[in-house]
This record gives C-alpha cells, sequence and structure tokens, in this order.
C-alpha cells in the first residue's frame, strides 16, 4: 500500500510541478499544450518512480543493491511484484473493473437512444460518452485476456516459473493503471470526441484538450502492450520446460503467442500516428491539415495498419481460450490441431494485409478496393479452420456442460454471426451502403463481445478455481450464460436491422420511424447490463466464501493443473518434464507431463 | 455414428431450406430510388444466401453436440481420440475456400463494377460539407443549403468535399456514399429511378456519416426525387426568383 | 540481469537468460523498426520527396559522418570489454557519448536554422522536425545507456564473462545509427 501511495503521490507531483514550470516557461496557462504534455510525462515518471521501478530497479543502474519490495499477502498487489501470477491478477481485476466502467457508460448512450430527440444528454456529452467508451471497451478488448490470463498461465503451462523478464512484466502492468486514469480524468480538460478512432482533422481541431490525455494515454497503452508482447514471445521461445515442444503447446499459449506477435510490431503505428495528432495539436506541425499541405486519409492508413489487426489482437487470446475449454470439456483431443497452429500464424500474416476495408468510403483511391476486399475475404478461411476445430472437438466428445464450457459454445454461435456479418462489410457492394451505419456497430459487438469478451468471460470461469483456490457457484455461473447469451442477441441482432434501415452511428437523435426499434435495444440493454451484476456477485462471492478447490476440478490434463490450486509462489517444486501431447484424452496411456516427480495420469 | 451425420444432414437442410425462405421472403432493406440500390440489395441478399448454409452447418452441429453428447455430469471416460484426419482439413479449406471465392467474383467484383457503373453523368452537383450543414451547388448555379432536389431517370455526379473536417455524403435510400475531405473532391455517381420527397421517406435525407462533432447527427437535409417536368419547373422558378431578387437589389 | 534467484527456483537462470536477453533485445529493434517505418512513410505520403531549398547540407553530412564514426567506437568499446580491456572500454565508451553529444548538438544547430526556413507549419517542416525528433530522442536515450553502462564499468563491473548491459547497449547504439541511415536520405538527399 505504500508503494501504491507513493505512486499516487510521485504522479500528481510530478504532474502539477512540470506543468506549473513548463506554463511560466511558455508564458501560456497550465491548461495549454505543452504544460499538459510535460505534465503528463512527468506525472508517468513520478507514478513510476514510486510504485518501486527506482527501488526495485534503476539502482542497478547506478551500482547500488536494488530493494525489492517484499510485501506479502494481499498488499503485495499494489507492490511492483514481479511475480507473474501477482501480474495477471492485478491485469485481471484491473480489467473487469474498466470493463464494468465501459458497461455504464454503454448504459448511459442506450438511455439517451431509447428516444428520439435530446433526451438524456445533449450532444456534445454524447459524443464524449460515446467515445470513452470506445476506447475503454478497446483498450480491454486487447488486453484483457492476453494480459491477465496471457501473464498467469503461460509460464504455468510450459513449464517455466516465471516471465523472461519478470519487472518490464511488472512495468507493463503499472503503466496501465496512468492509461486508465488520464482517460477517465480527461473530461477535466474538456473530453474528447472524435471517437476512439480519433480521425483528424475533428481531433486536431476539437475544442476539449481531453485528446491530449486520449492520445498520450493510448501511446502508454501501446507502450504497455508492446513489452506485454515482447515478454510472451520471449517466453515461449526460450523458457519451455524439456519435452515442450513447438509441437505440444497447449493452444492457448499458441494463440496468446500469435497474439503478440502482433502487438509487439503493429502497436507502433497506432503510437505513431497519435505522436502525429498530438504534434498537430500542440506542436503546429500540419500532418493532417489540408490548409498546410497535410492529408486526413493519411491518419486513417496509419490508423487501421494498427487497428485492423488489433481486432485480431483482440480476438486471438479468445480462440485460445474457447479451444482450450471445448477440449477439456469434451475429452477430446483438440481437432485439428496443427491447422489450428497454422491458421492463427496465417491471420497474424494476413491481418496487417486488409487494413484499408475500413476506408472503403474514404474516398482512397479506388483501384484499392479490390485488393483489399480479396484479401478481407481470404481471412475468413483461416478463420474458419477455428470454427472446424471447434465443432470437430465437440463430435461425438463426452461434453461436460459447466459454465466454462457453456460460454464457449456461446463464443462460437456469437463470434460466427460477428465474422459472417463482417463478410458483408469487406464486400465492397454492401459496404457503400453499410459502412457507419449500426450493422457496422452490430458486426463489431458480435465479434468483440462473441470473439473477445467470451473469451474472457469462459477463461474467468474456466481458470477461477486455479486461481482463487475456490470453486464459483456453478448455478449463478450457468445462469448468467446463458442469460448473458440470449440478452447479447436481443440488443445487438435489431442494431443489424436500424443499420439496414438507415439510422448511421455516432449519432444522439436518429429519425423517427426508429423508435419503437431503439427503444427496445436499450431495454435488452439494460436487461444485457444486469446480466453482469450476477456475474460480479458470484465472482466476489465466491473468491471470499466459496468452497476450496481441488487442484484439477476439471480433469484437464494441461500443466497448469498439476500443481496446487492456487499455484505454489515458483509454480513447480521441481522442473517438470513433458513427454506427450497435451491433449490425448482417450489415447491409452497417454501422458503430457510428469510433475513433481510422479507421473499424473490424464484425468 | 453414420445415424449421427444422417441426423445432423437432415436437420441442416431443413434449416437452411427454412432459412433460405425466410431470407428471400423477408427483404431487410427498404424500398430505394436509384440503381446503385439495388446493387446494394441484391449483393446483400446474394450474401445472406450463401451465408444461411454456413451459418446453419455450425449451428447444427453445435446444438447438435451439446443436446447429444452432452451432460450435467462429470463424464467418467474420454471420447474418442480423433485428431482430425487430413482428409477432412482438406475438405474443409477446399469447401471454404471455394465459398470465398464465389464471393469474391459475386457479389464481389460483379457488385463492385455494377456499384461504380459508367463514369459518365447527366448532371454534376457539387457538395459542400461545413460543420453542420450542406451546401448543393447545381451546374446551372443554384445554390441550396436546405435541400436536395435531383430529377428522375438521371445520372448525377457528386463532386464533393469539406471545409473543415472529415464529413460523409450519405443518402440512405441512394445506397451509397462517400466521405467529403478537406482539400480533395470525391466523386459519387448515382442512377436516379424513382421518385419520392424526404417528408414521405425518412431515408430520402443527406445524412453526414463521419462524425464530425457537434451537429453531425443533425447534419442532415431532405432530398427528393422529381420527375422530369417538375425538376425543370422547380430550376425556373428558382432562377426567376433569383433574377427578381437582382432587379430588387 | 534478475534479481538473486531463490532457492527452490526449477530451472537455473542461466539456461536461458542469454538467449532471452538476446531474443527480447532484437524483438525490441523490430518493434522499433516498425515505429520508425511508420514515421517515415508519413513523411513520404504527404510531401513524397520534396526538399526545400535552404538545406544546411555540410551540416547535415557532417553530422552524419560524427554518428557513423561513434558506432565504430562504440563497437571498439564492446570490443575492448569482451576482451578484459577496460581501459580500452572505458576510452572507446567516452569517445562514442562525446560523438553522440556532437550529432546532438549539431541537431541543435540544423533546428535553429530549419526554424527560419521551413517551420513546423509547412508540410517539409512537419516531417523534418518529428523524424529528427523522434530519431533524436533516441540519441539521447542511448547516451543515457552509454552513460551508465560507463559508470557501472568504471566501477569494476562487466568483463569478458558477463558484459550484456554492453553488447545490448551498443547493439541499441547502431540501431539508432541504422535508422539515422534511413532517415538523413530520406530527408536530404532526394
Ligand atoms: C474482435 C474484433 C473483430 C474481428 C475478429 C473482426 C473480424 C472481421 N471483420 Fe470486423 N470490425 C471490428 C472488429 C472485428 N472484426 C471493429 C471493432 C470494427 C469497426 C471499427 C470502427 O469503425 O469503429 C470492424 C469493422 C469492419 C469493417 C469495416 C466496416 C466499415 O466501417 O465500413 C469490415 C469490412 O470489411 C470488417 C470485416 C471483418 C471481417 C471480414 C472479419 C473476419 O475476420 C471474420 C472471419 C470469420 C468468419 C467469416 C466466420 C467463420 C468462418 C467460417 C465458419 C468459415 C466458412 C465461411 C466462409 C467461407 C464465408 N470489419
Ligand atoms: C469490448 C468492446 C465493447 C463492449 C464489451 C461493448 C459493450 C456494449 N456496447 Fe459498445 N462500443 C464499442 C466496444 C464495446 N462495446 C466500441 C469500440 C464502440 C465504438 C465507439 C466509437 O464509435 O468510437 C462502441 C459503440 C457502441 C454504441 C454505438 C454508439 C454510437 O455509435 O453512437 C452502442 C450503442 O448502442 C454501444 C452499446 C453497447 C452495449 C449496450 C454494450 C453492453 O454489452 C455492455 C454491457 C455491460 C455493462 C452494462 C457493464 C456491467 C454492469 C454493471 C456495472 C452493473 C450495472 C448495470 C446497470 C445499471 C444496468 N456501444
Ligand atoms: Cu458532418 Cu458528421
Ligand atoms: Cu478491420
Amino acid at each position: 500500500m505504500r508503494a501504491l501511495i507513493r505512486a499516487v503521490s510521485g504522479g500528481a507531483g510530478g504532474y502539477v510541478i512540470a506543468a506549473f514550470v513548463t506554463s511560466l516557461i511558455t508564458g501560456g496557462s497550465v491548461s495549454d499544450g505543452v504544460p499538459v504534455t510535460f505534465g503528463y510525462i512527468f506525472a508517468l515518471l513520478g507514478w513510476l518512480h514510486g510504485i518501486g521501478v527506482w527501488n526495485a530497479w534503476a539502482r542497478e543502474w547506478f551500482g547500488l543493491p536494488p530493494k525489492p519490495d517484499n510485501a506479502k499477502g494481499w498488499t503485495r498487489y499494489f507492490t511492483f511484484s514481479t511475480d507473474h501470477k501477482v501480474i495477471g491478477s492485478q491485469y485481471l481485476v484491473t480489467f473487469l473493473v474498466v470493463f464494468l466502467v465501459g458497461g455504464l457508460m454503454a448504459m448511459v448512450i442506450r438511455l439517451e437512444l431509447a428516444g428520439t430527440g435530446e433526451g438524456f444528454i445533449d450532444a456534445d456529452t454524447y459524443n464524449k460518452v460515446m467515445s470513452m467508451h470506445g476506447i475503454l471497451m478497446v483498450a480491454v478488448a486487447v488486453a484483457a485476456v492476453l494480459g491477465s490470463f496471457g501473464n498467469y498461465l503461460v509460464p504455468l503451462m510450459i513449464g517455466a516459473d516465471d516471465m523472461a523478464f519478470p519487472r518490464i512484466n511488472a512495468l507493463s502492468f503499472w503503466l496501465i493503471p496512468p492509461v486508465a486514469i488520464s482517460l477517465l480524468s480527461a473530461p477535466l480538460l474538456g473530453s474528447f470526441e472524435a471517437g476512439w478512432t480519433a480521425y483528424p482533422p475533428l481531433s486536431v481541431v476539437a475544442a476539449g484538450d481531453g485528446q491530449l490525455l486520449f492520445n498520450m494515454g493510448v501511446i502508454t497503452f501501446g507502450l504497455s502492450s508492446i513489452l506485454g508482447g515482447l515478454n510472451i514471445i520471449t517466453t515461449v521461445a526460450t523458457m519451455r520446460a524439456p519435452g515442450m515442444t513447438w509441437g505440444r503447446l497447449p493452444i492457448f499459449v499458441w494463440a496468446t503467442f500469435s497474439a503478440s506477435l502482433l502487438s509487439l510490431v503493429i502497436t507502433q503505428f497506432f503510437a505513431a500516428s497519435l505522436v502525429l495528432i498530438h504534434l498537430d495539436r500542440v506542436a503546429g506541425t500540419t500532418f493532417f491539415g489540408a490548409a498546410g499541405g497535410g492529408d486526413a486519409l493519411l491518419y486513417e492508413h496509419m490508423f487501421w495498419f494498427y487497428s485492423h489487426p488489433a481486432v485480431y489482437i483482440m480476438v486471438l487470446p479468445g480462440f485460445g481460450v474457447a479451444l482450450e475449454v471445448i477440449t477439456h470439456f469434451s475429452r477430446k483431443p483438440l481437432f485439428a490441431y496443427k491447422a489450428v497452429v497454422g491458421a492463427f500464424l496465417t491471420i497474424v500474416g494476413l491481418s496487417s494485409l486488409v487494413w484499408a476495408h475500413h476506408m472503403f468510403t474514404s474516398g482512397m483511391a479506388a483501384y484499392l478496393h479490390a485488393p483489399f476486399m480479396v484479401l478481407t475475404e481470404a481471412i475468413s478461411v483461416p478463420t474458419g479452420v477455428i470454427f472446424l476445430s471447434a465443432v470437430g472437438t465437440m463430435w461425438r466428445g463426452k461434453l461436460w456442460m459447466q459454465t466454462p464450457m457453456l460460454l464457449a459454445g456461446g463464443w462460437v454461435f456469437n463470434f460466427l454471426i460477428g465474422g459472417i456479418t463482417g463478410l458483408f462489410l469487406a464486400d465492397v457492394a454492401t459496404d457503400v451502403q453499410l459502412h457507419d451505419s449500426y450493422f457496422v456497430v452490430a458486426h463489431f459487438h458480435y465479434t468483440i463481445i462473441g470473439g473477445s469478451i467470451f473469451g474472457l468471460l469462459a477463461a474467468v470461469f474456466f481458470w477461477f478455481p486455479k486461481i482463487t483456490g475456490r470453486m464459483y457457484n456453478e448455478t449463478m455461473g450457468k445462469i448468467f450464460a446463458v442469460w448473458v447469451s440470449v440478452a447479447l442477441a436481443l440488443v445487438f441482432i435489431p442494431m443489424f436491422w436500424v443499420g439496414v434501415n438507415g439510422m448511421n452511428r455516432r449519432v444522439n437523435d436518429y429519425q423517427q420511424d426508429l423508435e419503437t426499434a431503439n427503444n427496445f435495444i436499450s431495454w435488452m440493454a439494460l436487461l444485457l447490463g444486469l446480466s453482469f451484476v450476477l456475474f460480479a456477485v458470484n465472482l466476489v462471492w465466491s473468491a471470499l466464501r466459496g468452497p476450496k478447490a481441488p487442484d484439477n476440478p476439471w480433469g484437464a490434463s494441461t500443466l497448469e493443473w498439476q500443481v496446487s490450486s492456487p499455484p505454489p509462489e515458483h509454480n513447480f517444486p521441481l522442473l517438470p518434464e513433458v513427454v506427450g501431447h497435451p491433449y490425448d484424452y482417450g489415447v491409452p496411456d497417454a501422458q503430457h507431463a510428469v510433475v513433481g516427480g510422479s507421473a499424473k495420469s490424464e484425468d | 455414428m453414420n445415424r449421427d451425420w444422417l441426423k445432423v444432414g437432415i436437420i441442416w437442410a431443413v434449416l437452411t431450406a427454412l432459412g433460405e425462405v425466410a431470407v428471400v421472403t423477408w427483404r431487410m432493406f427498404p424500398e430505394g430510388y436509384t440503381r446503385e440500390y439495388e446493387v446494394v440489395d441484391e449483393a446483400y441478399i446474394l450474401l445472406m444466401v450463401l451465408a444461411v448454409p454456413v451459418f446453419m452447418f455450425m449451428i447444427t452441429m453445435l446444438t447438435y453436440s451439446v443436446i447429444k453428447f452432452g451432460s450435467r455430469e462429470q463424464p467418467t471416460e474420454d471420447g474418442p481420440p480423433m485428431h482430425g484426419s487430413n482428409r477432412v482439413i482438406v475438405a474443409w479449406l477446399v469447401i471454404t475456400s471455394a465459398l470465398t471465392v464465389g464471393i469474391l467474383i459475386n457479389p464481389g467484383f460483379v457488385g463492385l463494377s455494377d456499384i461504380r457503373g459508367e463514369e459518365s453523368s447527366d448532371m454534376v452537383i457539387e457538395v459542400e460539407g461545413q460543420r453542420w450543414s450542406w451546401k448543393v451547388t447545381y451546374d446551372n448555379g443554384i445554390v441550396t443549403t436546405d435541400e436536395l432536389i435531383v430529377p428522375v431517370h438521371t445520372r448525377i455526379r457528386f463532386d464533393i468535399t469539406a471545409t473543415d473536417v472529415l464529413h460523409s455524403f450519405w443518402v440512405p435510400a441512394f445506397g451509397t456514399k462517400i466521405d467529403a475531405v478537406p482539400g480533395r473532391t470525391t466523386e459519387l455517381y448515382i442512377t436516379t429511378e424513382r421518385t419520392g420527397t424526404g417528408e414521405e421517406d425518412l431515408n430520402l435525407r443527406v445524412q453526414c456519416a463521419e462524425l464530425c462533432g457537434l451537429g453531425h447527427a443533425r447534419m442532415a437535409m431532405p432530398v427528393s426525387v422529381v420527375g422530369e417536368a417538375e425538376f425543370d419547373a422547380w430550376v425556373d422558378e428558382w432562377l426567376a426568383a433569383e433574377s427578381a431578387a437582382a432587379e430588387e437589389g | 540481469m534478475a534479481l538473486a534467484a531463490p532457492a527452490a527456483h526449477a530451472r537455473a537462470e542461466a539456461t536461458y537468460r542469454p538467449q532471452a536477453n538476446r531474443l527480447g533485445l532484437w524483438l525490441f529493434f523490430l518493434s522499433e523498426t516498425f515505429l520508425f517505418s511508420a514515421m517515415i512513410s508519413a513523411r513520404f505520403v504527404t510531401s513524397g520527396t520534396d526538399t526545400p531549398e535552404h538545406l544546411n547540407q555540410p551540416l547535415a553530412l557532417g553530422i552524419t559522418i560524427v554518428l557513423l564514426l561513434s558506432s565504430i567506437s562504440a563497437y571498439l568499446s564492446e570490443n575492448a570489454i569482451a576482451h578484459d580491456d577496460r581501459a580500452g572500454f572505458i576510452r572507446y565508451t567516452r569517445i562514442t557519448i562525446f560523438l553522440g553529444l556532437v550529432f546532438t548538438a549539431g541537431v541543435v544547430l540544423e533546428w535553429q536554422e530549419a526554424l527560419a526556413d521551413f517551420p513546423a507549419g509547412t508540410i517539409y517542416g512537419s516531417a523534418f522536425f518529428a523524424l529528427i525528433g523522434l530519431h533524436a530522442f533516441h540519441v539521447v536515450t542511448g547516451i543515457m545507456a552509454l552513460g551508465v553502462v560507463l559508470n557501472l564499468g568504471g566501477k569494476g563491473h562487466y568483463g569478458s564473462e558477463d558484459y550484456w548491459p554492453v553488447e545490448g547497449t551498443v547493439k541499441y547504439w547502431h540501431l539508432v545509427d541504422l535508422m539515422w541511415v534511413v532517415i538523413y536520405p530520406s530527408l536530404y538527399l532526394f
């Protein structure tokens, strides 16, 4: 706790001093671009210094002995802890909270859209709430599974005792709270209103200086993703236990590995594009201003060069979770394992070649339409392989319909709808009409919620016993799984219809004839939101009061289930030895790994 | 096992048939006023028709597996160790690739060339987006900011630009849109085919479709597609009114 | 690199640490390359290969040569410590830092002139300041890292067996150099 207090005061102090000093130098107000920029940078440094980067790490650079914070018990979670399990839990709790906050903003959006006219909030507030909802949720989708379960499980699953760079790992987590704080405090400077995509010239000329915090917060978030990706790749490449060949990696490890490849390189484009926005806003450059010879389309290309692959950063870990859950709960080997790995890598390769499908109506050169349409649609073939694997694994299996499995089934159903409707947008002839309509909104909620959030939810229930050492409440879990799936359809299926009927996105008001449909959507959104109350109650209550979980409640084969729940501090008392495939259910005498000196049977 | 496949096959066939009937009878798109709108509508329906079997296959497999093989109790034994034979994987890849190539050809390329049509026009209209209104300039000099009136059975080219931030010129009932970009002129072709007014059909409106700040939602103006005689009358009236105003002033 | 290993560790750090460090560094470089390519493509997309008339070519060429020389001295310093030649290491690292500082001073001069001739509000100016600024930021962090290893090396850290921090820093310095080799022609020579 002391570290956290130091961090907060370091951050606040850094901001105030730097902003004040720079405003004296530039002779402007403290809320001008330059002071805010320097304020932010020093706030970030102050925060990191306070949380323990100096004590646990940077002291070494000056030949001083490091002083790591050896807090025990729950206070570890508020320190610069380098234990990947602590970091994974920090990520998980942080992003679940951000998800709930973002969800509450969705409720505000739906409240306003329940009727035509300016009902609940005015147009200005609407744009700001909508932009905040978008960016918070995108952050959740990008990092929630990768940061939490990626960190928690990858070392366990490959038989390592930590990540390759534990301190960089702690750094990537502790970069996140400043991002959340700066985004959420943007309203102090007038908020940001250009949507999560922050297209210029609007994001350059918009009055609210919250855009500055948006830029820097998102750049910081990008840095965290890059470092996180680097860490996961290195860990998987160099720290696998003996016998853990690439062909024996659990599929979740492959999924996080592929997503990490993307976030390592691609995120730089988001950072760069926001740096340019920031310079245009603060330093008077003219990258995007037509008057000075700049070009708004440059931003769109740079932004989507990141943000399309980013949707695969969001969804690949979801693929991993869904397939992982499906194999264990079907008690069958993962169907077409090698093809799935190939599909992941093909997706990684293709995903950075399709970005301009977001720009069919942007006015870019017409000869670009056909190639981007082809490449975009080509990506449905590798994605289809994942579906083949999912249903192939279930086929004739011994399905155990526990909550994680229900959610994995929901994943197949919902992501299928999202994916197929993606093809309607990839087709130029339909996209010119559907672009920027609610059809797109429905498409991406189905893909992100279906692919990424359902993965997150399934992962939460599946690994809950492992992480907390307690069982969640199965009845509540099942009710939640059914409730959330049904409510999701009731909210987002009608959105396809309103989109086709001429409602455009990012509006606080719309034509009269769509009021009934929107009103219905809003009520259903409330129903969807309430399902998460049940989710939260279940988790919090079970984490505190739930019955003790056995080490391997699901009888699963992978390594993380062969250690105690929660895992011991250094994961494995003895170096595990991997002797077979992870999912050889039903294969006589098959064995995945030898742990702790004694052989564990497959079930 | 063959039993399972047979049942899945039947359920799939029935669901697909039902889905196809639903797709072709219940047209999702409201009515439009241009040739381009029909291209969009047809492409959409074709995609739906092709999506239904894929969707139904996955749904059938999913629900059948859950109902037939699922249980509430923890299973006591493992399922059969099927790792997925190469035959199945290759067959799947071939089918999905073929489908992809199919939709790439039609509606993909076919739709792409249809929607573009020929680069010729009977009339050019300049449109300028500005926060938060549209300015329309006809080739005969008429300038309006409160409505867009176009003649029916005419191929029209819109030359679109913006003065401040990005906007997007979208008439939902015309079936196509393009962004208005500061410093650039973008082109949009449509061919009107049916008459109607913005009062009767709310989708006959120019709607800004790119977030442009405070007034984005209301950056709209009604559109009328009128008979050619009516259009000429409107032009004459407008020009007369203008010269009258010029004489007075 | 990491903290003292706890007793019950399942696997000795030494078995993977060198590999992990090296891979991590190269992945970081890969990522950096993307950052620089993003910025460089912004220059070509907005202003093509246009260059203004008033470019101080001699100055730019001068600092380019200085930076290239610094890569040589950086290489020599790594080589020295790899052979336990501490004095050589200190000498060459100092030279590298000095050359780095000369380069930075050159950039400051260059910027002062540029501000007058093509301010940031012009499209070439935008690219010029953004690209060189990004690069200069890397130079400055490189100098700081060199300073850290120089200080520690002077206190007797590192030797032929464990000079990874030196190696990493020098590789980083080479990367920064290489980036300049791309940025310089794209701003000055086309
Ligand atoms: C997790 C996130 C995620 C994922 C995975 C996807 C996946 C896909 N997306 Fe989506 N998309 C978004 C998130 C995502 N998208 C977001 C956030 C936006 C909006 C951004 C904004 O503007 O704010 C967007 C917008 C968007 C657009 C731009 C729309 C517009 O603004 O005009 C397009 C256009 O091509 C598109 C297409 C696709 C396609 C083709 C896929 C494919 O990858 C889908 C592939 C999957 C399948 C096809 C289903 C399974 C396959 C089979 C069962 C095999 C058999 C099938 C066939 C052969 C057809 N998406
Ligand atoms: C991970 C991604 C993610 C997720 C999960 C969601 C979840 C939801 N989203 Fe969002 N959304 C985006 C990503 C996401 N969204 C993005 C990227 C945009 C685009 C922004 C832009 O255009 O720039 C967007 C835009 C967007 C719009 C369009 C706004 C516009 O264009 O004008 C709408 C409109 O209905 C909407 C609705 C919803 C709803 C109802 C949910 C629901 O699923 C939320 C349910 C969750 C909760 C409600 C929270 C948990 C519950 C509690 C804390 C208990 C208390 C609850 C009650 C009081 C009921 N979202
Ligand atoms: Cu103009 Cu939105
Ligand atoms: Cu995309």
